[in-house]
């Protein structure tokens, strides 16, 4: 997958705006939204939010995970645990990445928001590849990563497979069993 | 390169790999083709004669039915080779080695050699050693020359070595927004390229 | 060593990484079925000799065996790989070749391409309803319905769909259906501006 495919997917996730006009409820495909009404939040898909915001016809309210004291807790929790954390949401590096590009004055202390999600980040991948390292390196068949979320596995998923392909050729060696061949 | 597990008839990779010579023996008369063998100028090859044929051409003519050749081990894959593997094979080049090293590894087990479990050990081993050094390569090294980090690398390491880079290459753009710029596509701006130079070079 | 001509139509595939498709090497193809031919003949008179009463023909039959299977490999990789190419060409350059492009395709290549062409064209108009749907446009997520371009080159009158003619003349810039100009984007004529 392309990330620009993650993020489509990640703009399904509602986000809560303040609008400052009102409108009838819109029908569709995806599902209705409004009716709006003006300084009332209400929830709607990221992909709106930030349309809207762009027209300067909203003010965005920050997800509530988004917050300095949450996030320093979650990338602490992260470097004393073993395994990943469960991420508060599973588009937290998109809605983000989204969010302080469109609507930074709407987020207090959105630089350090930023240096926060991008510190777990990779904190995250380089816990990320030293799990894929020791499988490699073990005899293990199979491993069990929970909590990852669809950006971190898209961006070594090419990787990862290609290596257990290669692996698995040369464990299917030891077998002794000869494989099939053309020549 | 990818070693899958199932060869592909029109890999050109593994048609390369199959390109890769054997130290055989002929065991049995090959009359009219002694041509193959250019360091001799008789008109057969016989029983006795040393010479190296690629992997096609070995398989075709040794195994459990047919004894027309002896083959023996090419030396990368012998003892030698092996023990220098487990001591450190982080520090091998194994391009030189190869360039495939795995893949041609891999078929040489067709013969079944007396040697043929250790080698089979030997590859698993140098593979696991030498991957977080891949992996981690792949994936802190970006906008720079790669050349130094893969030349190393025989040629199913690179192709893991490409792939790592496939990812960060495309997480990079991503993070940075140039995913959401529409681009020139990469064979009409190689041709554009191509076709600078060209024009260039008629101008000097 | 037998069928080395083919393993370097082979080499010739490999060593052409960026894209690029070089020059249908009609030469050298005419050369390993003239290997190939050799080889067969001679394959056919040792089996008769055989047949005969004489022995020991059959190693040499083997290894000659061996050298047709190998050539065959070699040349339908070439072709298939070649084909390969020339399928990804539709979808990067679009339904029209350029000239020098096409000078590297044999006569056969240059027919599948039409072709292929056609077989695609029918289908994406056969499917997402009466207007046809072109699955070479929005190959990502689009974020807008317009965007704005400069031009790159002189490209002459465009017609947009609301029948206005406008000229896409180099350095100039518009604000565009981003499904009217995706196409010439993608084809190096317009740049599209992000801000």
């Amino acid at each position: 997958m392309d990330p620009a495919e993650v993020e489509f997917l990640a703009e399904k996730e509602l986000i809560t705006v303040v609008p400052k006009f009102s409108f009838d409820r819109i029908y569709l495909i995806g599902g209705d939204i409004g009716p709006f009404s003006a300084g009332l939040p209400i929830d709607v898909p990221l992909w709106l939010a930030v349309n809207l915001k762009q027209r300067q016809k909203c003010r965005i309210r920050p997800p509530e995970w988004m917050d300095r004291e949450k996030l320093q807790g979650k990338k602490q929790e992260e470097m004393d645990s073993k395994f990943f954390i469960e991420m508060p949401n599973q588009h937290y590096m998109e809605i983000t990445q989204l969010l302080l590009k469109y609507a930074p004055d709407d987020i207090p202390h959105a630089d350090e928001m930023r240096t926060l999600i991008k510190d777990l980040w990779d904190l995250r991948m380089a816990k990320l590849r030293s799990s894929i390292d020791t499988f490699v390196r073990s005899d293990a068949t199979h491993a069990k990563l929970n909590h990852l979320t669809l950006m971190e596995l898209n961006t070594v998923r090419l990787f990862l497979t290609n290596s257990l392909d290669q692996l698995y050729v040369l464990r299917s060696n030891l077998s002794g069993k000869v494989q099939a061949t053309q020549e | 390169m990818t070693m899958k597990a199932s060869e592909n008839y029109f890999d050109i990779d593994d048609i390369l790999a199959s390109n890769e010579r054997i130290p055989c023996r002929v065991e049995l008369p090959i009359y009219r083709l002694g041509y193959l063998d250019s360091s001799h100028e008789s008109e057969h090859l016989l029983p006795g004669t040393k010479i190296e044929f690629p992997y096609w051409l070995g398989r075709a003519v040794c195994s459990r039915r047919r004894h027309i050749v002896r083959v023996d081990l090419p030396k990368q894959y012998r003892e030698g080779y092996r023990e220098i593997l487990s001591a450190d094979a982080t520090v091998v080049d194994l391009h030189k080695l190869g360039p495939y090293y795995y893949s041609f590894g891999t078929k040489l087990l067709h013969f079944e050699h007396v040697a043929s479990a250790d080698i089979a050990k030997s590859m698993v081993k140098t593979f696991q050693t030498r991957f977080r050094k891949i992996m981690d390569s792949s994936q802190n090294a970006y906008n720079e020359d790669t050349s130094k980090l893969t030349e190393k690398l025989d040629e199913a390491e690179r192709s893991l070595f490409r792939s790592g880079q496939f990812g960060l290459h495309d997480f990079q753009r991503w993070e940075t927004r140039k995913t959401e710029k529409l681009t020139t596509s990469n064979m009409v701006r190689n041709h554009q390229k191509r076709k600078r130079n060209v024009m260039d070079s008629n101008v000097d | 060593m037998l069928a080395e001509k083919a393993l370097e139509l082979v080499r010739e595939l490999e060593r052409s990484i960026d894209g690029s498709l070089p020059p249908y090497n009609e030469d050298r193809v005419r050369q390993v079925l003239e290997e190939m031919r050799v080889l067969y003949e001679q394959n056919q008179k040792d089996v008769s000799a055989t047949v005969a009463g004489e022995s020991g023909l059959f190693s040499g039959v083997q290894v000659r065996h061996a050298a047709l299977e190998r050539n065959k490999r070699c040349l339908l990789a070439y072709l298939y790989n070649r084909i390969e190419q020339i399928k990804k060409m539709r979808w990067e350059f679009g339904s029209v070749l350029p000239t020098e492009v096409k000078y590297n395709l044999c006569e056969q290549e240059m027919q599948w391409f039409g072709r292929y062409n056609k077989l695609l064209a029918n289908y994406m108009m056969s499917i997402g309803g009466s207007g046809g749907l072109d699955l070479t446009q929005d190959m990502k997520p689009p974020k807008t319905l317009y965007v704005e371009v400069r031009c790159l080159a002189n490209h002459g009158e465009f017609e947009t769909q609301d029948g206005n003619v406008i000229v896409l003349k180099k350095n100039s810039q518009h604000f565009l259906l981003r499904s009217e100009c995706e196409h010439l984007i993608r084809q190096g004529i317009l740049e599209h501006i992000v801000h």
